[in-house]
């Protein structure tokens, strides 16, 4: 059978190649998903370290996941009351 | 020498577990080596139905795990093909009950009794896959050429890179004349999006469905070619590693290859 000929006629694409396509992107978008704790898990533990060296306004920092076309990036901010004095 | 444990899964369900666990459970029997084949779907058990050994029940694999009976108790022998032994889910309880050190205590006597030990995962990636997964040195996932089984198997075999199992794949249900079509993903597509290695190629062959429901082991079948494929993976799987992986085709007439000559098609 000559399906291949046909489709150079008819110009219709093969379904499989669309399924390929939309497969790799869902894997790729799976891959990125991150768990419901995730980023309150992560903000803790960010604030516990940065708590060690200033002080900081623990109500109004923001933690979010910033989606580009091309890349994704984790922004975090928070205003700095004032440094810690070290010992050392 | 100690068994191998190999663990039959595929995230997704309705993919083909069953009948690739009874297969290539009975395949290896057949070359000679002492095989169990083993229900770990507790609560919605079929294996039994598959080989026709659901009559024959008396203790199940929950009964071996909380000690409750010997393990040559529970294991059914196959009374067709020698060496062959079933060890049945049980259908009453919930399928929390097994825990994955008691799975881990029971594997341990497993591989001093078996060649070969074949755990037929239940579907999803939760408790049952656990408990599957646990004692396995090697594991098959099954997919069939389907953009939502790909991807759970996707998602599978990251599950099992993180326990340090590399998994082999098989395809399964390939439909010769849609591949043919391009309606129909390739195995070399499947390959392509999950790579990893391949364990064999499964036509989609109606013979599944009546040996199925007569309770008889597909390999034992001449005429199924869904049954000579899984003969063929159980021996590669037994050691012989240069047997070539046979790609499923449907006849090719003349004007097939012309097309394919001129590169219309791969």
């Amino acid at each position: 059978m000559l399906y291949g000929l046909l489709r150079k006629f008819t110009g219709r694409k093969p379904s499989k190649d669309t399924a390929k396509k939309r497969l790799q992107f869902a894997l790729v978008y799976d891959k990125l998903e991150i768990k419901d704790t995730t980023l309150t898990d992560l903000q803790n533990d960010i604030v516990d370290v940065i708590s060690k060296y200033f002080e900081i306004d623990k109500s109004s920092l923001q933690l979010e996941i910033k989606r580009d076309k091309d890349v994704s990036a984790l922004v975090f901010n928070t205003p700095i009351l004032c440094a810690k004095r070290m010992r050392t | 020498m100690e068994g191998k444990i190999i663990v039959v899964t595929s995230g997704k369900g309705g993919v083909g577990k069953t009948t690739a666990t009874a297969s290539i459970g009975a395949a290896l029997a057949l070359e000679g080596n002492r095989v169990a084949v083993i229900d770990m779907d507790i609560g919605l058990r079929n294996l039994d139905v598959v080989l026709g050994l659901e009559n024959r029940i008396v203790f199940n694999i929950v009964d071996v795990v909380n000690k409750r009976c010997k393990l040559t108790q529970a294991a059914i022998r196959d009374r067709r093909i020698e060496n062959l032994f079933l060890i049945p889910a049980s259908q009453s309880d919930n399928k929390d009950v097994l825990t994955t050190a008691g799975v881990e205590r029971a594997a341990k006597i497993l591989k001093k009794e078996f060649d070969y030990i074949l755990m037929d995962s239940p579907a999803g990636i939760e408790k049952g896959f656990e408990n599957s997964i646990v004692s396995a040195s090697e594991a098959i996932v099954i997919c069939t050429p389907d953009v939502s089984s790909v991807r759970d198997a996707d998602r599978v075999i990251g599950l099992l890179y993180a326990r340090s199992i590399t998994p082999k794949i098989i395809v399964n249900r390939i439909v010769p004349q849609m591949v043919a079509k391009g309606d129909m993903l390739s195995h070399e597509d499947v390959m392509e999006v999950l790579s990893v290695e391949l364990a064999g190629l499964v036509p989609m062959d109606e013979q599944v469905v009546i040996a199925t429901n007569m309770g008889m082991p597909l390999v034992m079948q001449n005429n199924s070619k869904a049954g000579q494929a899984f003969r063929r993976i159980a021996k590669r799987l037994n050691g012989e590693t240069d047997l070539p992986i046979q790609v499923p085709t449907h006849k090719t007439g003349m004007w097939n290859k012309l097309s394919q000559k001129l590169g219309f098609k791969k």
